[in-house]
């Protein structure tokens, strides 16, 4: 159909002015992708999808949403109020707030699995070094963007998540009472907060448009890495990226719209891990909540910082946790890069995908002693996974990889 | 134009345009990382009458100050004796860690031990230190009402429910907490006998 459409007299016309048919051939019918790839390199254009879902059903939300922490007469706030308008009188509101809600979890666990894939085939290992480094932006990015949208309904789960994560900056020392305020705007969480929450809860996304854009530009410099994580060079292990894996990915859209659609439509609290049923009490600021947890994506993060007893050291652990994997390129010093081929790296990169679901899950629980411990050790194997890279190589016997596929 | 002096002096024009360009843009940020600190209503000293004569003996009432809860706690006799005998595991037992966890009047170890001007009435500042959740009121000794959230040898006073820090009855923080300090002491006032004004 391209090829077709390539040969009209628009298309000749358009091309004159714009170049067209030179980016389409470089970036699509003649990009050349490895031919073996598996399911887990769909994850990448599933990340973009739920990008673009995200952007579309948020732009619809705000057409009622109202960003004020006033005092309604019903009780409740104006936030609150809205967005309780949204589910019940907006037309079709409800389904775009849980398309956006349920959204934002898969969202994550598309990007998890994503970023998954790339530890355990080893592709952000030279020369895609950069290339992982702008994911591990992105991933900065939606996480300020999930937790600043967060806020917007303004229920319990919502102003104390807010209340927890913005006292975590007052522990930098000398500037962080500065940061806490620059954050809040005022002396606790509060109007001025809610309303510079939307402001760049509107902004992120838009930041993260351009930044996968220079994610794209980067992957279609050094292209894609595969499961053998060898060079691939030769034409005969190559095939264009359209038809074949344009094709390939409609595929996945369709399996994950299935599942997406099944939560949006049957389970959208799915069972209070992506909407947490605390968060459909209006915020209250007299009365913290039995228990806080944010929701499951950052739990793993949030475990670290409650396993130091130092208010200070646990902040750093939470940031060194996330920091450290702009350094994973560079810590991991093997010459081979799947696991395929590194039968050490393969148990050590298999116990880290299970440490950090542990992690998850001692973050959404209650804290109890047990759950402290398992959360230590957790979060020792975290650290201890990326301090043991680097002398991987020193005693780790790699099998032959092979010359081709 | 190929002279060494004339080359050197482009060389310095472009390094002070290039610094004053920076500086310029610099100073730009100011006025808009500025405007995010709490606007000049916000900041306006708000102040919160509250009459203490209200709270019951053995009462702990949350009432809020600039958007801040407080607690006010009405200390019995023997609400009082239970802040005794626990020292050793205090963090900081006399108060003297940070400016928000002291007042000036607190100027005997029995003001620093008791944290309030009127030893019954104890007002504090109702965020954990830690990272502001509002700590679980659990006043009685020992285990009994509280289950296992508290220690066994439990002397009375708060449990914060995020993260499990524990303060005593006079709001001082126990050690192997995660919480840094003690509840922070505001300033306040008696304006009569009963009229407490914070802030």
């Amino acid at each position: 159909m391209i090829e077709k459409m390539m040969k009209t007299q628009l298309f000749a016309w358009v091309d004159r002015r714009t170049g067209a048919e030179a980016i389409i051939k470089s970036q699509l019918t003649e990009y050349p992708a490895p031919k073996n790839l598996n399911y887990m390199w769909n994850f990448g254009s599933l990340a973009l999808l739920m990008l673009v879902l995200q952007i579309v059903t948020g732009i619809f939300l705000v057409m009622y949403y109202k960003p004020s922490a006033e005092a309604t007469f019903g009780g409740f706030t104006v936030a609150f109020d809205s967005v309780e308008r949204i589910m019940r009188d907006v037309n079709f509101g409800w389904l775009i707030r849980y398309m956006h809600a349920v959204g934002a979890s898969m969202f994550f666990l598309v990007v998890y699995l994503h970023m998954g894939r790339g530890f355990y085939y080893g592709s952000f290992k030279e020369p895609r070094e950069l290339l992982w480094i702008i994911g591990v932006v992105i991933l900065l990015i939606m996480q300020g963007a999930a937790f600043f949208g967060y806020l917007l309904p303004w229920g319990q789960m919502s102003f104390w998540g807010a209340t927890v994560i913005t006292n975590l900056f007052g522990a930098i020392p000398v500037l962080g009472e500065y940061v806490t305020q620059i954050l809040v705007g005022g002396f606790a969480i509060g109007d001025p907060t809610l309303n510079r929450f939307f402001s760049l809860h509107y902004l992120f996304p838009l930041l993260l448009v351009a930044i996968v854009g220079g994610h794209v530009h980067a992957l279609h410099v050094v292209h894609s890495n595969n499961p053998e994580g060898i060079d691939l060079h030769k034409p005969e292990q190559m095939i264009p990226f359209h038809p074949y894996y344009t094709i390939k990915d409609a595929f996945g859209v369709a399996f994950f719209l299935t599942i997406y659609a099944y939560i949006v439509f049957f389970n959208p609290q799915f069972a209070g891990y992506f909407i947490e049923v605390d968060n459909y009490v209006p915020a209250n600021n007299l009365s913290t909540p039995a228990h806080i947890a944010p929701v499951w994506y950052l739990t793993p993060w949030y475990t670290i910082l409650r396993s130091f007893e130092s208010k200070l050291i646990g902040v750093l652990a939470m940031g060194g946790s996330l920091a450290i994997l702009f350094l994973l390129p560079f810590l991991c010093r093997s010459a081979v890069r799947s696991a395929r081929y590194r039968p050490v790296y393969r148990i050590m990169v298999i116990m880290f995908f299970v440490d950090v679901i542990v992690l998850g899950y001692c973050g959404h629980s209650a804290p109890t002693p047990t759950l402290k411990i398992v959360g230590q050790l957790s979060t020792a194997y975290y650290f201890l996974f990326f301090a043991a890279l680097p002398f991987l190589p020193k005693f780790e016997k790699t099998k032959p990889v092979p010359e081709g596929i | 134009m190929t002279d060494q002096a004339n080359q050197s002096r482009r060389n310095f024009l472009y390094v002070a345009a290039g610094g004053l360009g920076a500086v310029a843009a610099g100073a730009t940020v100011v006025p808009f990382i500025g405007s995010m600190l709490p606007a000049a209503d916000t900041l306006a000293a708000s102040k919160t009458e509250f009459n203490v004569s209200t709270v019951e003996a053995g009462q702990l009432v949350t009432i809020q100050w600039q958007g801040k809860p407080v607690f006010v706690l009405n200390r019995t006799a023997e609400l009082l004796k239970q802040v005794d005998g626990h020292d050793d595991i205090l963090k900081d037992a006399e108060s003297k860690a940070i400016d928000e966890v002291q007042a000036e009047w607190m100027d005997t170890p029995e003001k620093r031990k008791f944290r309030s001007i009127k030893p019954e009435y104890l007002i504090v500042v109702a965020s954990c230190t830690h990272l502001g959740c509002i700590p679980l009121f659990k006043p009685t000794p020992g285990r009994k009402d509280w289950g296992n959230s508290v220690p066994e040898d439990w002397y009375g006073g708060w449990h914060c429910p995020c993260h499990g820090s524990l303060y005593d009855l006079s709001a001082r923080v126990a050690k192997g907490s995660p919480a840094p300090t003690n509840l922070h002491v505001m300033k306040y006032e008696y304006k009569s006998d009963t009229t407490v004004v914070i802030g």
